[in-house]
């Protein structure tokens, strides 16, 4: 069986039906249908109904609501939350046809799959048995162990000691010198110590059947079990840092007439000759003529927004190396008397994001102590706001 | 053309980059070696003979596999080169003017780029002999051997 990060596509849909959610399934009356391809694939069909379901493992698709092919890999990772659905979606590799939104419904139907933890299981502890039989405690000694272990990861086993070997046979010997009686669990946890012999015993979970005074002698005979991932895992170093370039940035003389000017409370663009366009902050060529710019107007200060952005993830401030605590709102603004393609960008109030739209007319709202920088505006504001 | 002056400035910034490194498995050992063993490790070529240190996951001469290759090294060493450091800069791990040196550790074939303290930085030559001062707090870094001192 293919499995894929550890996990087979099947052990996802046997699983549904533990991990079905009623209360999600309120109301549904649909056929989900799963078309898995390649290794460890298959076609399986969902129907969910009167707050029930129903998980088949077939190839009759026919009469499904929404149906989605994609590859048993894929299927594994969304599962499992290690593959975004949305990109593979997109990517295309994964298909949908039928009802798409029944699918934006289906991770309340289920529990999230969590895979199986890996322990140690019977056969674990009977693969390196022999290899842990210490012959040095076993001289001149003849004796069989029989192993009755209950539960569905149990089975019958017998150790056969002589001539200072041990060889392991499957079933049970009636001749048994002695036979212990337990479950896979309990069996699991006394080799590795999470349960005691003693107290197993007196609980009635272990029960040894044949000579009791070969039995204390059984312990001896095995070298301890140490499961295969025993060891640590191994410690791998990350280090998260903020680099922090210092930068230094020329304003020219344009952009610094633009910021002396916001010490005083204006905003001012520079005019192109030529083409009549504004330029906003000023520039010392017009990006459309190439010609130089030197017919310097005032502005504003109020305007219309003509976008705005709620910005909800924030890129470093390049002047401060700070994050800004999102979200926060942007806005493009045609000052008065600017030509219509001359917007200025700036922050939108806090409190009037949300509740300001495009069409709406904006104020400059000033800082107290202005140096000329671009933050002697502290963001535009809603007029009679 | 007359340059004026009038109306410009100069504006400082910062450009931040929030930054993840991994030390992947090799480098993670080697770290974590440092910092709870005091111990420098390298890597051993079988082939080629050489010692790596730092220790490194591939041979560059034969390109072999070297994770399973691991040698302990000496905690001294020779200068094979070094550098002054006169301008100070945040990401520096001191204060200008210190050193830096390539230090070649006994056993090693490579040398490794670390701190020389202790010493004036006009007196440190080429050939001289230093040991590792370890860390007294772990910073998870290289800077687990704070730096070397002269012998």
């Amino acid at each position: 069986m293919a499995t894929y990060f550890g996990i087979a596509v099947d052990d996802i849909f046997n699983t549904m039906q533990a991990r079905f959610r009623p209360e999600g399934a309120a109301g549904m009356d649909a056929v989900l249908a799963y078309d898995i391809t390649g290794d460890g694939g298959g076609c399986w069909k969902i129907t969910v109904k009167d707050n029930t379901v129903k998980i088949e493992n077939t190839d009759d698709l026919a009469g499904f609501s929404v149906k989605t092919t994609v590859d048993a890999e894929t299927f594994v990772g969304i599962s499992i939350g290690k593959v975004d659905g949305m990109s593979a979606f997109s990517s295309g590799k994964m298909k949908v046809e039928g009802d798409m939104s029944l699918l934006a419904a289906s991770p309340r139907l289920f529990n999230r799959f969590t895979p199986p933890k890996k322990g140690v299981t019977v056969h674990d502890i009977f693969a390196t048995l022999v290899e842990r039989f210490r012959p040095e405690n076993a001289t001149d000694l003849d004796m069989t162990i029989g192993y009755n272990i209950g539960g569905d990861d149990g089975g019958q086993w017998t150790a056969v000691i002589k001539d200072g070997k041990c060889v392991l046979e499957t079933g049970l010997r009636a001749d048994a010198t002695i036979t212990q009686i337990v479950t896979a669990k309990d069996f699991v946890d006394l080799v590795l110590g999470k349960l005691d012999p003693m107290v197993a015993i007196g609980a009635g979970r272990l029960r040894i059947a044949g000579d009791m005074k070969a039995a204390g002698i059984v312990p001896k005979l095995f070298a301890k079990f140490t499961p295969a991932d025993a060891g640590e895992e191994q410690e791998l170093i990350v280090l998260k840092r903020n680099i922090s370039v210092n930068m230094k940035y020329s304003t020219g003389r344009h952009l610094g007439m633009f910021l002396d000017a916001l010490k005083e409370k204006k905003i001012i663009a520079n005019i192109c000759p030529k083409c009549g366009r504004y330029q906003l902050p000023p520039r010392e060529v017009c990006a459309e003529c190439r010609c130089r710019v030197e017919d310097f107007k005032e502005v504003g200060p109020g305007g219309v927004i003509t976008l705005i952005e709620d910005v909800y993830y924030a890129s470093p401030d390049p002047l401060t190396g700070e994050t800004r605590e999102t979200p926060y709102g942007t806005v493009h603004v045609l000052l008065d008397g600017c030509t219509p393609d001359c917007t200025f960008w700036h922050f939108l109030k806090n409190e009037d994001l949300g509740n300001t739209k495009e069409g709406d007319r904006v104020q400059p709202v000033w800082a107290e102590k202005r140096d000329g920088g671009v933050h002697d505006i502290l963001y535009f504001e809603k007029e009679n706001g | 053309m007359t340059t004026e002056h009038e109306h410009c400035y100069v504006v400082d910034g910062k450009l931040a980059l929030p930054y993840q490194y991994l030390a992947g498995r090799v480098g993670s050992k080697f770290i974590v070696s440092l910092r709870d063993k005091k111990q420098i490790l390298g890597v051993k070529c079988e082939k080629c003979g050489i010692v790596f240190v730092p220790p490194r996951q591939t041979c560059e001469k034969c390109l072999a596999d070297l994770t399973k290759s691991w040698v302990e090294l000496s905690d001294k060493g020779e200068v094979t080169n070094f550098t002054v450091v006169r301008k100070d800069d945040k990401h520096h791990p001191r204060k200008a003017p210190f050193v830096i040196a390539l230090v070649k550790l006994e056993g090693a074939d490579t040398p490794m780029a670390h701190i020389v303290e202790g010493i004036a930085p006009e007196k440190v030559a080429i050939g001289m002999k230093v040991k590792a001062v370890f860390a007294k707090t772990p910073t998870n870094t290289i800077l687990d051997i704070d730096h070397f001192e002269p012998i």
